[in-house]
């Protein structure tokens, strides 16, 4: 890759046969293949030669040296940590797969082997590489001129203009070697995702099939994308450095790769950020409709505040884990886009917690050919008690289908059950209902929830349904009532959580019960058929501080 | 959370203040142990100058009346008003204390 000789792929197996597909495969799209047959003898290869191979593709269950000791050697050996390890696994547990990233895993493969992914994977890490070893380089090139900047404005259009831009800035301040790779990708994203357009689906298509520099290029020649900029302000203190990046372009939601999640660790793309979150910066924060991103870099000598309690207590490792472990409690979206191919139904949802861990949750179940469960519950308080109250819950409904069509009998049982779990003071507010898309009506049940609410999207006209009940887990005894809100098409259904109505903006005013439904309905009208959970809340959270005073889950639901 | 202790013919009656919220939790902790005392029969708390309440102060109300309870006394809430009034009615509280309006 560096001009001296072909890209070369470290192939890693004990079994034979996966050795030889993973090789055939990569040899027919060019790469030269090298191959070991455990981790020890991977090691002896490497050791030997450490600039000879640009990619290790990795089997997790080896004999003598298995895949993660011999990742764990690679990342302590500075001649080798850098080189893309692709980890290939039958056991792909959510744990197994956010144990290896931890570990330095770029990217996961399950088995058996999908022949296309291996490739735009490959492609993708040795993208990845090559663009690491240039910045790197680039670095050292660099002189220091611009460690004299304290306050500045940036306007670039094309991606070489953005890496030369990442490049200067990361060596004006700390950490500059880890900070090009987080800064490159973020100027990149302004320009390919954000003034361009393209999105990481397209991306990882156009990666995998080569076309990738000649659709930049195309689009930077067409008019309608073009002439775009995007803008770079840096503001540097004693203490830190501020560089904010705002493009041209339409914004994205971002609040799914913000972290390393493990059910992206299958995916090709989109992970930049969250490695950037994670490698680069101290703090980084996106605005708006996802077309600005504030990040920050503090010196060492000043460390970065601890804005919750639990980080202080646990270590930021223990909570990352606990955070991907809560998001994965959450529907993902593939689970959104097969409701919505079965029922019809656009469903979206927005999770943002108020600190580390939340209290919230929400969930989607298929019950029979016209009726599907929808259900979103608010454990009192928040921090650590309430999000492991969030498990608890989980496993509950998890285990607890009897009911699930009735949903005043579905929350009696689940209090009773809760009643014995939760102790005196806890408890949770929640609303279970049931859409059915036959009939065209939500039936629901509700435990001091905040009251649903049924928009037209057509002139906003709203109904809005009752949230009181006993809370669950306080009384045995607590009876629930059946409710219910007609959903004709064009119709938006809507559950939140109390912050909606309770967090106060910047200004101090809170939006109140009024202020919600008014928030919803000119949305729906303003949004139409487009509308998501982000884009709904997205006046809401741009008049807000963050963190949020308490947690925040919004669930959409569109007929 | 800002709030008196007075002692009326019935027994005490806890006026809270302004707000009750999350990070009240260990002061209304301690409050409880003083107004949950063996041979007391009856807490009055008085809301009526209690101005917001998030679901924290709903759970640290149950506290109080679980504790009152073992100890032989019942909880009346009096002259709740505005959101901290449309709170317990939301959460059907008038089925688990006594409320007077």
């Amino acid at each position: 890759m560096d001009g001296r000789r072909p890209i070369r792929v470290l192939v890693v197996d004990d079994e034979r046969l996966n050795r030889e597909v993973v090789a055939v495969n990569l040899r027919a799209a060019r790469y030269d293949i090298a191959t070991a047959e455990d981790g020890q003898e991977a090691w002896e290869a490497l050791a030997a030669d450490p600039d000879g191979f640009d990619v290790v593709v990795l089997d997790r269950r080896m004999p003598r040296m298995d895949g993660m000791q011999l990742l764990a050697k690679l990342k302590a050996d500075e001649r080798l940590r850098n080189i893309p390890v692709i980890m290939q696994t039958a056991y792909a547990s959510s744990e197994d797969v956010v144990e290896g990233i931890k570990a330095g895993v770029y990217y996961y493969l399950g088995k058996p082997l999908d022949r296309r992914l291996l490739l735009s994977v490959v492609a993708s890490a040795v993208e990845e590489r090559a663009r690491w070893r240039m910045l790197q380089e680039e670095l050292e090139k660099r002189s220091g001129y611009m460690s004299l900047l304290t306050r500045g404005t940036f306007r670039f259009r094309t991606l070489e203009e953005g890496n030369i831009l990442a490049v200067a800035l990361a060596k004006a301040c700390p950490r500059s070697r880890f900070l090009v790779v987080g800064l490159s990708e973020l100027l990149t994203n302004a320009v390919e995702h954000g003034n361009l357009g393209i999105t990481f689906d397209e991306k990882a298509r156009l990666i995998a099939e080569k076309g990738w520099s000649a659709e930049i290029e195309r689009r930077l020649a067409d008019p309608a994308f073009g002439a775009r900029m995007v803008t770079v302000e840096v503001e540097r203190s004693r203490h830190e450095a501020r560089i904010t990046i705002t493009d041209e372009g339409e914004g994205f939601d971002w609040r799914p790769y913000m972290e390393l999640e493990a059910s992206r660790a299958f995916a090709a793309h989109g992970r930049g950020i969250a490695m950037a979150r994670r490698l680069s910066f101290d703090s980084l924060e996106y605005r708006g409709r996802g077309n600005q991103v504030v990040c920050v870099v503090r010196d060492d000598s000043a460390p970065p505040a601890v804005a919750c309690s639990p980080a202080a207590v646990h270590g930021p490792e223990d909570l990352r884990l606990a955070r991907s472990m809560q998001a994965e409690l959450l529907p993902t979206r593939a689970r959104l886009e097969e409701m919505q191919a079965r029922y019809g139904l656009k469903v979206s949802g927005l999770f943002e917690t108020s600190c580390d861990l939340g209290g919230d949750l929400w969930g989607i179940e298929p019950i029979d050919g016209s009726r599907f469960a929808l259900w979103l519950a608010d454990f009192s308080g928040h921090g650590v008690g309430a999000a492991l109250n969030t498990f608890r819950l989980h496993t509950l409904i998890r285990n607890q289908s009897e009911a699930r069509g009735q949903p005043a009998a579905y929350l009696a049982e689940l209090n009773l059950r809760l009643t014995g779990l939760l102790p005196t003071g806890q408890y949770a507010a929640m609303l279970y209902g049931v859409v059915d898309v036959a009939e065209g009506l939500f039936t629901y049940a509700a435990a001091a929830a905040q009251h649903p609410l049924a928009v037209r999207l057509a002139d906003g006209g709203t109904e809005r349904g009752d949230g009181s009940g006993l809370p669950l887990g306080i009384t045995a005894k607590a009876a629930y009532a059946e409710r219910r809100l007609a959903l004709p098409p064009g119709t938006l259904l809507f559950l939140t959580s109390d912050a909606l109505a309770e967090n106060p903006g910047r200004d101090g005013s809170v939006l109140g019960r009024d202020g919600v439904t008014r928030l919803v309905a000119d949305g729906a009208r303003r949004l139409g058929a487009g509308l998501t959970a982000p884009a709904l809340l997205a006046p809401f959270l741009a008049a807000c501080d963050r963190p949020l005073r308490d947690d925040l889950t919004a669930v959409c639901c569109l007929r | 959370m800002r709030y008196d202790i007075r002692t009326s013919l019935s027994g005490p009656v806890l006026a809270l203040r302004d707000q009750l919220t999350f990070g009240d939790r260990n002061a209304f902790d301690e409050v409880v142990e003083e107004l949950a005392k063996p041979g007391t029969t009856a807490v009055t708390v008085d809301l009526e100058q209690l101005s917001y309440m998030d679901s924290a102060g709903l759970g640290m109300l149950l506290t109080l009346r679980d504790r009152a309870e073992r100890a032989g006394a019942v909880v009346k809430l009096v002259s709740p008003r505005g959101e901290v009034k449309d709170l317990l009615e939301l959460a059907c509280f008038d089925t688990l204390f006594t409320i007077e309006v």
